[in-house]
């Protein structure tokens, strides 16, 4: 109460001192300082009243409240008279009272939420191979990625979700997207904005909720870090037995990935990135459940005006976990397999590649796991550069290597890991990588990640 | 140009997929009510009768906090007509996703017809942090203990909101609610006065529970709460912590150690055995084990389990014997 007659006059103050400030500066005449007095007084006048109404409500409210505390009173008292035993009811306690101000901030503020990766590595190489933009930069203490998020319903219409990944190196805007709330047609819901596209399973799920500290080598090969062509999205709910969703999305690649680029016919519509998704989840029995999905994708790849890419992908997750008994224990197996057309100016590439990964939670707060991934090609690329050239060249060369269309060979990697969940707002986890390359030299990589997230309790992904 | 030669294989997918878009979606005539623990559900059945269609997503042994998010639910949900939710963030991990997916303005937001989040019915919340909070706390609710239903008296006001829902999406049959609901609670009201007959004779007696799950059960039954096996809400227990509650235990005579039966038993069974209290796994919700099929069940059940362990134990003080522990 007191706050926000303080908070009234405040604001009082300010204007007047505003207003005295204009009228000094600019009073040349008696009617310009009489006009702004007049306008100030009706000004206070209009706030005065705004406070009377203001506390009007407020003790209306509190003596709703009153009445209503005396209501479970009244009712606990009828229960003891009718029970005529030794036991009295305990009235539950009232709630802390929630003030007027802060139920305001509680509904208009959109829901914030920070998660920081931060990752002491050790790579046998000088020169690391990395793959994908998050992962691990060096030997030392790699700020992976801190992910913001805010996110509210906009109206009854739309919700709007945004998250921006902070690196060293820069702000991305990793997705900005409104969702439709309201029933439409056919089942059908539409996003619009930068959004994780629905190509296959991990594309989906953020980088603090993966299961590894680095991206499997196809999906950092095929999507990059992540595909999130700003975009309009369609999906569609099939009312068949099971969870069927067909999406299909068409829009931008306007952050640069391996496969999809911006043409240089920009404004052509077959140049854009279209993406198409089914994902189909059974439930076999109340402990199993399966889902299967097939993905695809295709759009220019920027090598030419009408160079394309075409990207096929299949995923398949399964997670058992018995409700009875060992509510904490459960076993998932995913894999993603995608294969990869693109043209350039001078060839026709075919590459593939797959991972597979199992997890086991052995105790509430542990987890392990093993992953192994492999990418191989059709038509192996030549580096043009060499691998011993200077370090700046190398250095380019690494940053340049996201958006790299082809691949060199084959590569194959294997990642043991454990976790820690000391709660559910931190991870400690431990991982081990060793890659395999049949163009280049092998790397063995220690993994230490740590995570934190404030804020907003985040939802489980499935 | 030549990859264009894809696309008709994918206007045959889309076009399928409208085909079968199109072939869905049947009128019934049934309220189709989807809660997100069966306690709601349970309520929902006694009022709604045959006139409505209930479901719930959680089962009665899980531990509500953990569900996982099926995407299969997402279809329950889109067909729903009136979701009844526990509120006070209970759910918070796994439902506000599935209603988002579900694509159903009957339930999609807070001030769409069908959403019902319980707690708004209710007169009071216990628990809720009077202080500063943060999470060096556990994981607390900011906005109070969510686990109003195990008191008995909450689920007539439960019912009472589940009633004034079900009429106004359904009008037609608002007085056959209307009457179930008064049915519900005359029988409720009964039985409650029975069960606090029940347990009238152990007032006061001190108990100690897993999580903060059994504070409305045990403060209705007038029980005093001497401690948690979690050392904070969320948190599984560490050794030193069980060592001080075993002895804060000892020193208090706590009679009783109960968690709800989807929480670890191990650690229970140890204290009760270091101490001399009876260990009882409870059920704390409706399905939360076999033959538990109503909300009266629920209570029959948690009542009858805790009466005859005290009363046993009563029963070999007085003879003096040996303390016998499940």
């Amino acid at each position: 109460m007191s706050v926000r007659r303080i908070i009234a006059v405040l604001v009082i103050s300010l204007i007047v001192c505003q207003g005295l400030l204009h009228g000094e500066a600019f009073a040349q005449g008696n009617e310009d300082i009489k006009k702004e007095l007049n306008e100030l007084k009706q000004m206070m006048e209009k706030m005065q009243k705004r406070i009377d109404d203001l506390e009007e409500k407020n003790s209306a409210l509190e003596q709703q409240a009153r009445e209503r505390e005396e209501d479970v009173m009244v009712k606990d008292e009828d229960v003891v008279v009718k029970e005529e035993t030794v036991t009295v009811p305990a009235t539950p306690s009232q709630g802390a009272p929630q003030g007027f101000l802060s139920k305001v901030v509680q509904s208009l503020n959109p829901e914030i939420s920070v998660v920081a990766l931060i990752t002491p590595t050790w790579y046998s190489l000088n020169d690391p191979i990395v793959f994908a933009h998050n992962d691990p930069e060096n030997t030392g203490v790699n700020m992976q990625e801190i992910e913001v998020g805010f996110q509210s319903v906009v109206d009854p219409y739309f919700r709007f979700d945004s998250f921006f990944s902070f690196r060293t190196e820069g702000v991305e805007l990793e997705e900005a997207y409104g969702t439709t709330l309201f029933s439409i047609p056919l089942n059908s819901q539409f996003k619009i904005g930068r959004a994780r596209a629905k190509f296959g399973r991990i594309n989906q799920i953020h980088r603090h909720a993966q299961n590894f500290v680095t991206l499997p080598i196809v999906v950092a090969e095929f999507l990059g870090e992540h595909l999130n062509p700003t975009s309009v999205e369609a999906s569609f709910l099939v009312p068949v037995p099971w969870y069927l969703e067909l999406s299909a999305s068409g829009g931008s690649p306007d952050v640069e990935t391996p496969t999809f680029g911006r043409s240089p016919d920009a404004n052509n519509l077959g140049n854009l990135l279209y993406i198409f998704h089914m994902a189909n989840f059974f439930d076999v029995g109340e402990s199993l459940g399966v889902s299967l999905g097939a993905s695809f994708a295709t759009g220019s790849n920027a090598s030419g005006p009408d160079e394309r890419s075409n990207l096929y992908g299949v995923d398949f997750f399964a997670k058992y976990r018995p409700l009875k008994n060992n509510p904490y224990q459960e076993v998932s197996l995913q894999s993603e397999f995608m294969w990869r057309q693109a043209e350039t100016p001078e060839e026709e590439l075919e590459d593939y590649g797959f991972y597979v990964e199992g997890m086991y939670r052995f105790a509430k707060r542990w987890n392990t796991g093993l992953r192994f991934g492999l990418t191989d090609t059709n038509t192996p690329i030549h580096e043009e550069e060499d691998h011993d050239h200077e370090h700046e060249e190398e250095e380019e060369d690494e940053h340049g290597h996201d958006d790299m269309l082809g691949l060199l060979g084959r590569a194959y990697r294997i990642s043991p890991m454990l976790t820690f969940n000391p709660s559910e707002f931190s991870r400690i986890r431990l991982q081990y990588d060793y890659l395999n390359q049949n163009y280049g030299p092998n790397q063995h990589a220690i993994f230490l990640q740590f995570q934190y997230a404030i804020g907003a309790h985040g939802a489980h992904p499935f | 140009m030549k990859m264009y030669k894809s696309f008709p294989g994918l206007m045959l997918f889309v076009a399928a997929a409208m085909v079968m878009l199109l072939a869905g979606g049947s009128a019934e005539a049934k309220v189709r009510v989807v809660t997100s623990t069966p306690d709601f559900a349970a309520i929902a059945r006694e009022i709604g009768g045959d006139k409505v269609d209930v479901e719930s997503l959680a089962k009665g042994y899980q531990d509500p906090h953990f569900v996982d998010a099926k995407p299969i639910y997402i279809t329950k949900l889109n067909r729903a007509d009136i979701l009844v939710y526990n509120g006070l963030d209970l759910e918070v991990g796994w439902l506000p996703i599935l209603v988002t997916g579900a694509r159903n303005s009957n339930i999609a937001t807070l001030n769409s017809p069908g959403n019902v989040d319980a707690s708004r019915f209710l007169t009071g919340v216990l628990d809720v942090p009077t202080g500063p909070v943060d999470r060096s706390m556990g994981d607390v609710h900011p906005r109070g203990n969510p686990h109003y239903m195990l008191d008995p008296r909450n689920g007539i006001l439960v019912a009472k909101g589940i009633t004034e829902k079900l009429s106004e999406v359904d009008p037609e049959n608002a007085s056959y609610y209307e009457e179930n609901y008064r049915n519900f609670e005359k029988r409720l009201e009964l039985k409650i006065a029975e069960w606090a007959k029940e347990l009238a004779p152990y007032k006061g007696a001190k108990v100690v529970s897993y999580h903060k799950n059994l504070n409305y059960f045990t403060r209705w039954a007038g029980f005093e709460d001497a401690g948690y096996i979690e050392p904070k809400p969320g948190i599984p227990p560490t050794p030193s912590h069980v060592a001080a509650l075993i002895k804060k235990m000892e020193a208090e005579d706590v009679k009783l150690v109960l968690a709800s039966n989807y929480y670890p038993q191990k650690t229970p069974r140890i204290i009760s055995e270091k101490t001399g209290a009876v260990f009882l796994s409870l059920p704390t919700s409706v399905g939360g084990e076999d033959g538990i099929n109503s909300y009266f069940d629920l209570f029959d059940a948690i009542v009858g389990q805790i009466t005859s362990a005290l009363q046993s134990k009563a029963g070999a003080a007085g003879n003096g014997g040996s303390m016998h522990n499940g």
